[in-house]
């Protein structure tokens, strides 16, 4: 027979311990499965991008139901030191609901929030430096492929046409 | 995309082809399709623009007006280096088509077009400069510009001209001056546009082309044919 405040206190600590869970897969199986260098099959894929649409909603929940068991657990928990672990287990699931927001690609790969242009006769370029070029509506543009290599994907407007360009 | 404009981020990786997300609807898409392949969006479809891999010298001399994207100061140290192709060649593969004697990384030229898709080694068309040749049942002509490194690909039909219009290069080419066909005997510039002759004015169909790794390349056209294969 377990008293009823040991078998609350058990319950808030599972409660946080599947948040914690929870959230570390949603941080985890994306970056794991779609990481340069290694080979993605297609369900898994499929399920990476699945959790990965629905990781910041996910964890962002996570957090609060650990914060919630560890207000409550505290109030039941007299031992200091567990009290100390279960804010420390509550306060890891608020980190991993940052993590989910935060884009490990662009850390990488900066994008380019503001684009600027130069006219084609005012740049330094070589001339055989390869560009990708387009042209829409009259409005002639391009792209040096040795930016483009780096930032990968370009936010755009040529000839009043929104387009992505993309290297 | 149905009259919402999306603003795409690099998000992931798919064998190394790269993953966008857009931020308005959370959607996935492909780089090399813009298929969309997770999110409220999925099995939609990006239009494709027509877009050239050019050499700056032989875009300036087209559109002396154009414009060119700037660096970001920021990071332009971590911009790739002049010899970059050099580089990427030796990087390392994670899927692999030992077919046909291709390695992983030989550059294609690749073309979806009238229901078939064709690639072109990229090498074999810089040395021969002109390339006669069929994509499905449609005649197409790939054309190597006065820089020995940009190409583009037409149809190759003039427009109200029967038959094959038999393009040759001309022997003392210019830009503007880069190919001559037997059945009007018209001049022909890099953009396949005749100059002079009768069909000048006139300008041949262009066809969307990809340089592409062989091995992403055959990924997403498993039923591609090869050029010289």
């Amino acid at each position: 027979m377990i008293a009823a405040p040991q078998l609350k206190r058990w319950t808030f600590m599972v409660v946080m311990l599947v948040s914690m869970l929870v959230s570390l897969a949603c941080v985890v199986y994306p970056m794991y499965v779609i990481r340069p260098f290694r080979a993605q099959g297609a369900g898994e894929l499929a399920a990476a991008l699945a959790v990965a649409r629905f990781r910041g909603i996910t964890t962002a929940a996570c957090a609060v139901v650990a914060l919630a068991a560890v207000a409550l657990y505290w109030r039941l928990q007299t031992r200091r030191w567990l009290r100390v672990l279960a804010a420390a287990g509550a306060g890891f699931v608020c980190v991993l609901a940052v993590l989910a927001r935060v884009n490990v690609y662009e850390l990488m790969f900066h994008p380019v929030d503001h684009p600027a242009f130069t006219a084609a006769d005012q740049v330094k370029l070589d001339k055989d430096d390869k560009l990708l070029v387009v042209k829409i509506n009259g409005e002639a543009r391009a792209y040096p492929i040795r930016t483009m290599g780096y930032h990968h994907v370009l936010n755009d407007i040529v000839g009043k046409t929104a387009i992505v360009a993309t290297y | 995309m149905a009259g919402q404009r999306l603003t795409f981020h690099l998000a992931g990786i798919n064998n190394q082809n790269f993953l966008m997300r857009d931020e308005e609807t959370g959607t996935y898409w492909q780089q090399i399709s813009g298929l969309a392949v997770s999110g409220p969006l999925k099995g939609r479809q990006l239009t494709l623009v027509l877009s050239d891999e050019l050499t700056f010298a032989t875009w300036k001399a087209e559109e002396p007006q154009g414009t060119v994207l700037k660096d970001v100061p920021k990071y332009a140290s971590e911009y790739e280096s002049k010899d970059w192709d050099v580089r990427m060649k030796r990087v390392a593969v994670v899927i692999r088509f030992p077919e046909h004697g291709l390695k992983p990384r030989d550059l294609m030229l690749g073309i979806q077009a009238f229901g078939a898709s064709r690639a072109f080694p990229y090498e074999e068309v810089i040395k021969e400069k002109l390339v006669k040749d069929h994509v499905g049942a449609e005649p197409v002509l790939l054309v190597v510009a006065m820089d020995g490194q940009s190409v583009r690909a037409f149809h190759d039909r003039i427009p109200n001209v029967d038959g094959a219009p038999d393009f040759y290069r001309m022997t003392e080419n210019t830009p503007e001056a880069l190919l001559m066909d037997a059945a009007t005997g018209s001049v022909w510039n890099f953009r396949g546009c005749a100059v002079s002759g009768s069909a000048k004015g006139a300008c041949l169909e262009r066809i969307p082309m990809l340089k592409d790794y062989w091995f992403d390349w055959r990924n997403y056209n498993p039923k591609t044919t090869i050029y010289g294969k």
